[in-house]
């Protein structure tokens, strides 16, 4: 190995990671490791579904909800073959996701590392978009979205969303409507995969049997353009929520409540960012995790049962704390839960609950090395913003009790909360 | 070196069979009883188990305190569940915990793990001959909602409607919650001798991977762990139905829904023979096991029938089933192509290339069996049960032995049992 790389280890297991950038500016990860066969390469981009509107050169754009996600199904074609065919033969499995802030695409495989960096590093950086072959998609797309659209849940989150924001793109699902990606063309794509698809706006990871200087050499080799994303459009949503409340008609078996709040204040960094994100997890699972007394409070009295959920995602321009479970009595729920989630009175977050989860925190830190896919995920992800790696810990021990309370006052607050029905027949199926 | 059974340690503790391989490349490690029965009416009773043994144990009384305890060991995840494999019911009691050796003051872990497993082993939580009246009312009917939201996930949802139509009359068809019906009409006395039953009469296996201690010291963990089961007499869990196919059945059911959802049963002559079953594998790949396959490309990416077309075995019950998202009107064309495509790889018509790319998907997936505790478990659980004492690298080099003569044979036999569509409502049917 040579001193390309920044070397950090992390402080529990001796483990190492290898930091870099290529000369036009890529970020990248490698965690060589010989206690598995399987490699993990994975390139994340900090472009998803909430990205409708940027600005170069003076000149904004704005794109039609669901670009994100048409993108990354057309990367995946290119003039030989479908790019799936190329890894089969190889043996490696290849797939890509889109979220709200990103799109990542990875491969594992046990041989011809080579081939398979170098095939996915040249789909995200070669865009072959042509009218034709984005008409073809559309009907496999607008398929996808029907299917998304058959499911209760994936209902409920997304009108549970447009209730918390009026104008932020996060309200949108992933994929868009069949009407939306009716209107996005090659020019679209091709706008969009210039804009983004930039070395300073991604981050790549590699883990596995591999060494780290042919990693970066093919990285180094790889056509992605230069330069950072463009300035972002995104509208400051931060205000009172849509509306408090919304009932969907749906062929249900049982109802479900999705409830929740959203942020009212943005953090400038990353390392902000993501100590919020871990207040707010351990604020939920004092109150509704396994060991907590309110949560089977609840589920003796019949209110909730094991579907209980709740989850904080955030994005730097977004942060939603979301609730759900199936239930009998929707409305008595919606009220409960938001009570407890108030009254930090009735609740209070307890000394011996924050030692506990620093016990599953550490668990889970160790758990996160039996993975190669696992590791090169949260290392490319980091990469794309720029965190230092093996921070968990240090991040866990400096969470005091104050802390959460004070995180609990400043999010969960009347004016930035929703909550969502979906039940068989809804009284006022509105939107 | 003592015995040694498809590369794990093979000793006999307590009675029970124990596969066991200490790895050091892991942090964690991993331990399962599982007990099998043939899978019968008490699929409710046994599929209420898990849940019930979760609302507490003679020395943890309630959920809170079962969860603080798997806190307490650092986020170890400690539980029964049941699953259903082909027609057998498996109860399974696991522990998954970091070994001590990388925590703070190196708490014994192993010990404390398998002390608390041994709780809903040997000490559940009981009043008079079953489980308290409140919590066993409470976990049915929660189990019965359970039962009927399936049908909030279609494609699930059309898998067991598909399942239970094709077999019926068979113990296929019971649902692994057992039905509704069956859920509605249990009695507070059948949970709790169907974990007597379980352990009494069903084949016991521990398997256990991951961060152990070498030698006696872990056998002798394992025996502490065993001697409080009750006397046992194992009974063989049977071969499943065979059933012949007369001509192709058929039905759809409509519901509220947007993209339709289409499963084909197809049933394959039973075997016991580990290399047509290669074969099989090799032909489903090639047919609709992922973006390479046959489904993949000529129903969706060329023709745009369907949004996915996939196959899958189930070599339990010698099933193949072909599961497809789609809309309505394409239906009988998606059958009739993957009726043809089926007969084109059976005539053998397919490329030494399409073969070669199925089997470097089936060799790279075996070995990466070993990276992983669960996987490299699970697959030494599967040759446990069929009676084949094979390592992965074993099952790597017998595929490679497997010739295009091989997979056709393979599916000699095979057809066409059922076709079930799930479709929105509001529209005639033929």
């Amino acid at each position: 190995m040579t001193d390309r790389f920044e070397i950090h280890q992390d402080p529990v297991l001796g483990e190492q990671v290898l930091l870099a950038r290529t000369s036009s500016g890529l970020p990248v990860r490698v965690v060589p490791t010989d206690r598995f066969t399987e490699v993990a390469a994975v390139i994340t981009f900090g472009y998803g579904s909430t990205d409708l509107g940027f600005q170069r050169n003076g000149e904004e754009h704005r794109s039609p909800e669901g670009v994100a996600h048409y993108l990354e199904h057309k990367l995946f074609e290119d003039e030989e073959l479908q790019a799936f065919d190329r890894f089969a033969k190889r043996g490696a499995r290849v797939n890509a996701m889109t979220g709200f802030g990103q799109t990542t695409y990875y491969f594992t495989a046990t041989d011809q590392l080579e081939a398979n960096l170098q095939d996915l590093l040249h789909l995200v950086s070669n865009a072959h978009i042509t009218p034709d072959n984005v008409e073809k998609e559309r009907g496999i797309i607008a398929q996808e979205i029907r299917m998304y659209e058959d499911s209760p849940d994936y209902r409920g989150f997304f009108d549970f969303l447009g209730c918390l924001y009026r104008e932020h793109p996060v309200r949108h699902p992933v994929g868009g409507t069949v009407e939306s990606i009716a209107e996005i063309t090659d020019e679209e794509l091709l706008a969009c995969f210039d804009a983004f698809y930039r070395t300073g706006n991604a981050g790549m990871a590699v883990a596995g049997p591999v060494d780290p200087d042919q990693i970066l050499d093919l990285a180094e080799a790889c056509t992605l353009r230069e330069g950072a994303a463009p300035e972002r459009l995104s509208p400051r949503d931060l205000g009172p929520v849509t509306t408090p409340s919304f009932r969907r008609s749906f062929d249900v078996a049982r109802s479900r409540v999705l409830l929740g709040y959203k942020d009212r204040s943005l953090l400038d960094t990353s390392e902000e960012r993501l100590r919020r994100d871990l207040l707010s997890r351990i604020l939920l699972d004092s109150l509704f995790g396994a060991s907590s007394d309110l949560r089977e409070t609840l589920r003796l009295q019949g209110l909730v049962d094991d579907t209980l959920g709740a989850s904080y995602m955030s994005e730097a321009d977004f942060g939603v704390t979301a609730v759900g479970c199936e239930c009998e009595e929707p409305e008595t729920v919606i009220e409960r839960l938001q009570d407890v989630m108030l009254d930090a009175a009735s609740s209070p977050i307890q000394v011996e609950h924050l030692d506990r989860v620093g016990r599953m925190v550490l668990g889970s830190y160790v758990r996160s090395f039996a993975s190669v896919k696992g590791m090169a995920f949260s290392h490319a992800k980091e990469a794309l913003r720029g965190t230092r790696p093996f921070q968990s810990l240090v991040r866990m021990n400096s969470i005091t009790i104050d802390d959460l309370v004070s995180r609990r006052s400043e999010h969960f607050v009347e004016d930035a909360f929703a909550a969502v029905v979906v039940e068989k027949d809804a009284s006022d199926p509105i939107r | 070196m003592g015995e040694v059974f498809a590369g794990f340690r093979k000793s006999e503790v307590e009675g029970v069979p124990v596969l066991w391989l200490p790895d050091d490349r892991f942090k964690t490690f991993r331990i399962i009883l599982a007990a099998r029965r043939p899978l019968d009416e008490t699929a409710a009773a046994r599929s209420l188990l898990p849940s019930l043994l979760m609302q507490g144990t003679a020395n943890y009384p309630d959920r809170p305190a079962l969860a603080r305890q798997m806190e307490r060991l650092y986020g170890a995840s400690v539980a029964p569940s049941t699953g259903k494999v082909g027609e057998a019911h498996v109860l399974r009691f696991f522990v998954d915990c970091v070994a001590g050796q990388f925590l703070p003051d190196q708490p014994d872990q192993l010990a404390d793990g398998l002390g608390f497993l041994s709780e809903f082993l040997v000490r559940p939580r009981l009043e008079g001959d079953g489980y308290p009246k409140v919590a066993f009312e409470r976990e049915r009917l929660q189990a019965g909602h359970d039962a009927r939201a399936i049908f909030d996930d279609r494609g699930a949802y059309a898998s067991q409607q598909a399942l239970s139509l094709a077999c019926e009359g068979e113990p296929m068809a019971i649902p692994e919650h057992g039905g509704v019906e069956a859920i509605e009409a249990l009695d507070r006395a059948a949970p709790e001798q169907a974990r007597e039953d379980f352990l009494r009469h069903g084949e016991l296996l521990v398997t256990a991977m991951g961060a152990l201690p070498d030698g006696d010291a872990f056998t002798e963990h394992i025996a502490k762990f065993l001697r409080d089961l009750p006397e046992r007499q194992a009974q063989e869990v049977p071969p499943p139905v065979a059933r012949s196919v007369e001509g192709r059945r058929s039905s759809i059911e409509r519901v509220d829904l947007q993209q339709s959802k289409m499963v084909l049963v197809f049933r394959l002559p039973p075997t016991d023979d580990p290399t047509v079953w290669m074969g099989r594998a090799l032909f489903n790949s090639m047919l609709g096991g992922g973006p390479h396959s046959r489904l993949f490309r000529e129903v969706r990416e060329k023709r745009s029938l369907a949004y996915y077309a996939q196959a899958a075995l189930d070599r339990h019950k010698s099933l193949l089933m072909v599961h497809v998202g789609l809309d309505e009107a394409a239906s009988a064309d998606v059958e009739s192509e993957t009726l043809r495509q089926i007969d084109l790889l059976a005539a053998g018509d397919f490329s030494a290339e399409e073969l070669q790319t199925a089997r470097a998907g089936v060799l790279s997936m075996i070995a990466t069996l070993t990276d992983g505790i669960r996987s490299h478990m699970q697959f030494v659980e599967d040759q446990w049960n069929l009676g084949l004492d094979r390592t992965p690298e074993d099952l790597a080099r017998n595929y490679a032995a497997i010739t295009s003569e091989i997979v056709q044979g393979s599916v000699d036999g095979l057809q066409l049992d059922y076709s079930f569509l799930l479709a929105p409502s509001g529209q005639a049917d033929d």
